[in-house]
């Protein structure tokens, strides 16, 4: 780690002010300041020297960003500090999004989710081999190319990997997703702005050094989900190589609003560990919607999702996976 | 921008305030080892990825090597060292003695910290529980099953 | 000559069969041990007794020593595949105020040939002066053409990574041990191991079973890194080491610096995983112990994670093309082998004696190369060769099996001449339920579960350069001493159960004072052979010293020194009970503050079937059957392993709890190599993407099945304690024994390790089973 000033200020508009680029370590070979949440991901980042910041600025002393809250319309406000295992935890995302309970309870380990915080998980960088390497210079950073395409890409993605073939690393947002969560951004004047999680996340195709819509000098302060409709059901599946603590192989978040007759009207299907950022499987909502659920309507929506997929050399085996995960999850949530 | 220089804390280590003076990139696990000699707390991967470094800030297990240590300043760690009662020890300890869940033992401190962790919480965990607490734990000498034993056996003991 | 004396010993397998032999033994050697049964704490589950330390934290490891004035050590290593040092220019680093000594480890012109390759060392005041030193240095290397991926070392006109001069021949670890080998291109070899005709064996078969197997780099992964703190002082010099071998590096250190043994002393107390990579100094040590020479300070030099995962060592990854055949009636009438393994820059990439020993077969060959890559240098790995070995034998045999539609237990029963493996069979099958064994892949739905086996094959080390003493002191305590260190497994413990035995006393009445120089020389802890080595002198001392204890005590009781017997906390007489001292009491009475016997390894009674050097390879192999349940989901190609049935024998089992618990860890090692863990190298950049333990993924406690441990008691009259090891043995039949299973649950043989979602998904599609 190089040497760096610390500040943990007592509001947001200081925060947000004393950094340039500000969010949990999106200052990657800058120089600059960056703002720490749990500071899981920044602190690897720092050991691997891949951030030399000169200030980082812990949001720690900012009272009341690790609140989670429902409004009075019944929809949930969950800070943007909250820790992984407090939001699992929480009585009321336990009962009305229990995919999103699940998706958390597999994140890293139980240490590591008592202290990394939702935010943080967000905005953490990709767990990529060769973007965590200081000994590849790729093309998220700054780089001349993506060594995956034609290296090692056993966990890459299988979606959108023309130039960068990173999966987007937060298991949580793959649910978040399905669920349609909205982020809350402040800037450093005090203003704020509400975009669904779904347009946070940004493509190689839109920016390669940046995976998420983050100006300078604004902090996210909150994720919002909304309340759901009756009839909703939900599930969330991950598949590691390994049973626990694992990054997943694929992940799936299956959101369902089913109509009293049975009927799915609504359908959400994301794909984590697939594509960049998480992905919204269209073509398999397409199939559920309008259709009464049943294990030939999954099958025939879990191939719609894998339409389209441009496998690397080496994850091909994924198409497979996925297709079983989109399938059980689809089941699972059905009911 | 400011000069990075030593910054002053405060951090309450197993019951007695420790004041501390160190640079804002020393992690909590370095702080532990280095600073005050308490070597029980183990560096593995030093990335979170093996939990030999777990201790518990303000009574929940952490890993010490993903934090710095200015961040724990004004609050409560509990490391190994701290964790028996003079002589007396946990029962996780005696626990794991007696089922002998420890081979090597570098990673025994880890483990007896989030197994402790987990009794204080949940005082009647099954296996399954047992295992989810210790998910995040590496042991390459392979003690888990006498682990699972050791903290069932604990809880045992304790109720 | 020694003078002798006949002695019967119990000789069997306990509870199976128990007969007799009759030994000539040295008068001075204590009288035959009855089973386990009769013993008073020989074979009990004793807790470990430095248990406390280890969970209060209190255990000081090498990275827990703190030295007053101690500095901290770096090395700067290539970061390149292949590279010729051009420039080395640490006169700026030098010059920053933190820095006290560097070392150059390389020259402008030399020929780095793996990333990770030491280049220089620095001692400063702080490990991130250290680091910020290293940074300083002025560096250039001029990258070369490399090759890291075996199969493309071995096409014509890959890139030499060795030339004739550099090539290492032979092999550190003595697989194969044959020197001057031919080379040819990056491959040395073959070294060939042949018995009979098997072009001849092969054409008389009725059967014949090809198949070529995989096995990755596996890596040690210590929780501990490899770590010392080196202090060199005018009067001598004392490291503290992470190491499995504290004797033997006191001798590399005494060698490389000229200095006398009486001047070099190596201390390790906590030592946290060795798994054979810490048996020697290795070039970071002697970096070291320069500086601190250098310095006249204590340097503290540890690997951080990157490190030890490319440059610490590793388990050879191997490709065996296998053919086996056979009569109807299942006799072997060929095993013939072609292997190619890498060791990265060295040799060593065999495939062991698995194949060689395990079975009858008249008509035998081996072929074995070793295939140079630009990677960190391999050595041995619990198990080394055979470990690899076993994987495709294994899966051969149950092939075999298959096509001779023999039972693979039956067709075990008719190759393999071991009476001690055929015992484990039969117990091993009893409790994973063989009987119910469904025909391969007969179950249908998605997830198909299965049961299968395989066999373990070591050989019985015994170090015989070992010595260790016991002392009694006047006030009854008692100490046992040697420098054999405590890896992990428990030796101290198993040392105060012996000497308790003799004594009359408890296990924690005994102080144990172990991995120290000063003290006799224990043996090494690799090779599964530390309690064999350890535990006869070490009984042997402990009579001794009694009998000078039972001379005082005789005196007292009016009785001569051999009816003077141990029992309880007292010494009594033999034939009158009533009449005893308390041991205590009897101590009182020592002449001297203490008494002291030191006893070496004598040979085994019955010899020895191999002698080397200090060390030597006993008559019976060791033996070990494992059975597995698993489960595999062909849907996602994941394979859970449910529940595995060890079975192993290691002579006089000293300790069933320690014993236990090894075997535990053979079986859990086994699972993650067979399912989980690989080197990765990117074959553009020659480099190791997953050098951490985020992505190099090791068995966790979720991947953990129910483990089955028995462990014989197999009794053979060949020292005073008949003990033999079992480390290496409980990870060898463990991936080959799941890789049967998940043939017998989905009909699909997988070939290659580990075997990931990847591998089974790849492996149906190509079956069309999915």
């Amino acid at each position: 780690m190089n040497r760096f000033a610390y500040a943990r200020p007592g509001t947001l508009a200081e925060a947000a002010a004393e950094t340039g680029l500000v969010s949990e370590a999106m200052v990657a070979l800058s120089e600059g300041a960056v703002l720490m949440a749990g500071g899981i991901d920044l602190l690897d980042l720092l050991k691997s020297e891949l951030v030399t910041p000169s200030l980082v600025v812990s949001l720690r002393g900012v009272p009341g960003l690790d609140a989670i809250a429902q409004d009075a319309a019944g929809n949930l406000a969950i800070g943007a500090m909250a820790t992984l295992a407090s939001v699992a935890e929480h009585a009321l995302v336990r009962a009305s999004y229990p995919a999103l309970a699940q998706a958390l309870a597999g994140a890293a380990s139980p240490e590591l989710r008592n202290v990394a915080t939702l935010g943080g998980n967000l905005l953490q960088r990709p767990h990529c081999w060769y973007f965590r390497s200081p000994a590849h210079h790729c093309l998220r950073k700054g780089g001349g190319h993506c060594f995956a395409i034609r290296g090692e890409s056993q966990y890459h993605a299988i979606f959108d990997n023309q130039a960068c073939a990173i999966v987007h690393p937060s298991t949580p947002a793959t649910a978040l997703v399905a669920l349609g969560a909205d982020v809350e951004l402040h800037d450093a004047e005090g203003a704020a702005r509400r975009l669904p999680l779904e347009d946070f996340f940004v493509r190689p195709g839109d920016d390669l050094q940046c995976e998420n819509a983050l100006r300078p000098r604004e902090v996210l302060t909150a994720v919002h989900l909304p309340r759901l409709a009756e009839g909703t059901r939900m599930a969330h599946l991950r598949q590691g190589e390994k049973t626990g603590f694992d990054w997943p192989l694929a992940d799936v978040a299956v959101v369902l609003v089913h109509d009293p007759d049975g009927t799915c009207h609504e359908a959400s299907v994301v794909l984590g560990a697939a594509a960049p950022v998480p992905r919204r499987a269209r073509a398999a909502e397409q199939v559920l919607k309008g259709r009464r659920i049943d294990a030939m309507v999954a099958a025939d929506a879990a191939r719609a999702a894998l339409q389209g997929a441009t496998p690397l050399s080496r994850n091909d085996y994924k198409l497979a996976l996925f297709e079983a995960l989109v399938r059980r999850a689809i089941l699972a949530a059905a009911g | 921008m400011a000069t990075p220089t030593k910054t002053a804390i405060t951090v309450t280590v197993n019951g007695r305030p420790r004041h501390l003076e160190l640079e804002a990139r020393t992690t909590l696990a370095e702080v532990l080892r280095d600073g005050l000699g308490l070597t029980g707390t183990k560096i593995a991967c030093d990335r979170g990825a093996c939990a030999a470094c777990t201790v518990w800030l303000n009574g929940r297990p952490v890993c010490s090597c993903m934090m710095l240590a200015i961040d724990a300043d004004g609050q409560a760690v509990t490391t190994i060292e701290g964790l028996a009662q003079g002589e007396a020890l946990h029962p996780v300890q005696e626990a794991f003695i007696e089922h002998d869940a420890l081979q090597c033992g570098f990673c025994t401190p880890g483990m007896v910290m989030s197994s402790a962790a987990l009794l204080e919480r949940d005082p009647h965990p099954d296996a399954g529980a047992v295992r989810d607490a210790l998910a995040g734990h590496y042991c390459r000498c392979g003690t888990y099953p006498h682990v699972v034993a050791a903290v069932l056996a604990a809880a045992e003991r304790k109720s | 000559m020694t003078e002798t004396r006949t002695e019967t010993f119990p000789s069997g397998i306990v509870g199976v069969g128990l007969g007799s032999v009759t030994r000539e033994i040295p008068v001075s050697e204590p009288p035959p041990w009855p089973p386990n049964a009769d013993l008073t704490w020989i074979g009990r589950p004793v807790p470990r007794l430095n248990g406390r330390s280890k969970v209060t934290g209190a255990t000081r490891y090498t990275v827990d020593v703190r030295l007053p004035g101690m500095l901290y050590a770096r090395l700067l290593r290539s970061p390149l595949p292949c590279a010729e040092l051009r420039r080395l220019d640490t006169t700026e680093a030098a010059a920053r105020p933190e820095v006290r000594a560097i070392l150059p480890l390389a020259k402008p012109g030399d020929r780095l040939r793996y990333a990770g390759q030491p280049v220089a060392a620095v001692a400063a005041l702080s490990l991130s002066d250290a680091a910020e030193a290293l940074a300083a240095m002025d560096v250039e290397f001029r990258p070369l053409p490399f090759v890291v991926d075996m199969d493309e070392a071995r096409a014509p006109g890959a890139p030499a990574v060795h030339d004739a001069a550099s090539a290492p021949a032979g092999h550190p670890s003595g697989f194969p041990a044959a020197p001057g080998l031919p080379l040819e291109g990056n491959v040395r070899g073959p070294a060939v191991v042949r018995r009979g005709d098997p072009a001849a064996g092969l054409a008389g078969a009725d059967v014949v079973v090809e198949g070529e197997y995989r096995t990755q780099v596996h890596t040690h992964a210590c929780l501990e890194p490899h770590a010392i703190v080196a202090d060199w002082r005018a009067d001598g010099l004392t490291v503290y080491i992470s190491t499995q071998f504290t004797a033997g590096v006191r001798q590399e250190l005494a060698t490389a610096f000229g200095l006398p043994l009486s001047r070099v002393r190596v201390v390790v107390d906590g030592m946290g995983g060795g798994f054979g990579a810490k048996s020697q100094l290795g070039l970071y040590g002697r970096a070291a112990v320069q500086l601190s020479r250098a310095v006249g300070a204590p340097v503290y030099l540890a690997f951080d994670r990157t490190e030890e995962q490319v440059d610490a060592g590793n388990r050879p990854g191997t490709v065996q093309r296998l053919r086996l055949g056979a009569m109807r009636d299942g006799t072997l009438s060929a095993l013939a082998i072609e292997s190619f393994g890498t060791a990265g820059v060295t040799v060593g990439a065999g495939i062991g004696f698995f194949a060689e020993r395990l079975y009858s077969c008249a008509n035998f060959e081996t072929r074995q190369h070793d295939v140079f890559v630009n990677a960190g240098p391999g050595c041995a790995m619990r198990g080394p060769g055979n470990t690899p070995g076993a994987f495709a034998v294994e899966q051969a045999v149950d092939a075999l099996a298959e096509r001779l539609g023999i039972d693979p237990l039956v067709l075990r029963d008719r190759i393999d001449p071991s009476p001690v493996r055929r015992e484990e069979r039969r117990i091993g099958a009893e409790r994973i339920g063989w009987s119910g064994r469904h025909r391969p892949g007969a179950e249908t739905g998605p997830v198909k579960r299965g049961i299968g086996m395989a066999q373990s094959l070591w050989m019985s080390n015994v170090q015989t350069n070992v010595a260790c003493e016991v002392r009694i002191l006047r006030d009854g305590s008692v100490e046992a001493l040697s420098s054999v260190q405590d890896i992990g497994t428990g030796v101290g413990t198993v040392m105060a159960q012996v000497v308790a035995e003799v004594l009359g006393l408890r296990p924690q009445d005994i102080t144990i004072r172990i991995g120290d120089t000063e003290f006799p020389p224990g043996g090494p802890s690799y090779g599964s052979r530390t309690t064999a080595s350890i535990t006869p002198p070490l009984r042997t001392a402990a009579t001794r010293v009694l009998a000078q204890l039972a001379r005082e005590a005789g005196r007292m009781l009016n009785a001569a020194p051999d009816e003077i017997e141990a029992s309880a906390g007292r010494l009594q007489v033999r034939t009158d009970p009533t009449r005893f001292l308390a041991f205590r009491d009897a101590a009182a009475l020592l002449r001297t503050d203490r008494v002291s016997a030191v006893e070496s390894r004598l040979d085994d009674y019955g010899g020895f079937r191999r002698r080397m050097p200090d060390a030597a390879m006993a008559l019976e192999d060791l033996g070990g059957v494992q059975f597995a349940a698993v489960a595999v989901d062909t849907e996602t190609g994941v394979i859970r392993v449910e529940r595995v049935v060890a079975v192993h024998d290691c002579g006089r089992p000293m300790n069933q709890l320690l014993l236990e618990s090894q075997v535990q860890g053979g079986v859990l090692m086994g699972i993650s190599y067979a399912l989980l863990e690989r080197r990765i190298m990117d074959r553009r950049t020659g480099l190791m993407v997953n050098a951490d333990l985020e992505h190099y993924k090791l068995a966790g406690i979720h991947d953990t099945p129910e483990i089955e441990t028995v462990i014989l008691e197999n009794l053979q009259g060949n020292s005073a304690t008949d003990a033999y090891g079992i480390a290496e043995p409980a990870n060898i039949a463990t991936a080959p024994a799941i890789a049967n299973a998940v043939y017998n649950a989905i009909g699909v043989r997988l070939t290659s390790l580990p075997m990931t979602p990847d591998t089974v998904l790849a492996a149906l599609a190509r079956t069309g089973r999915s």
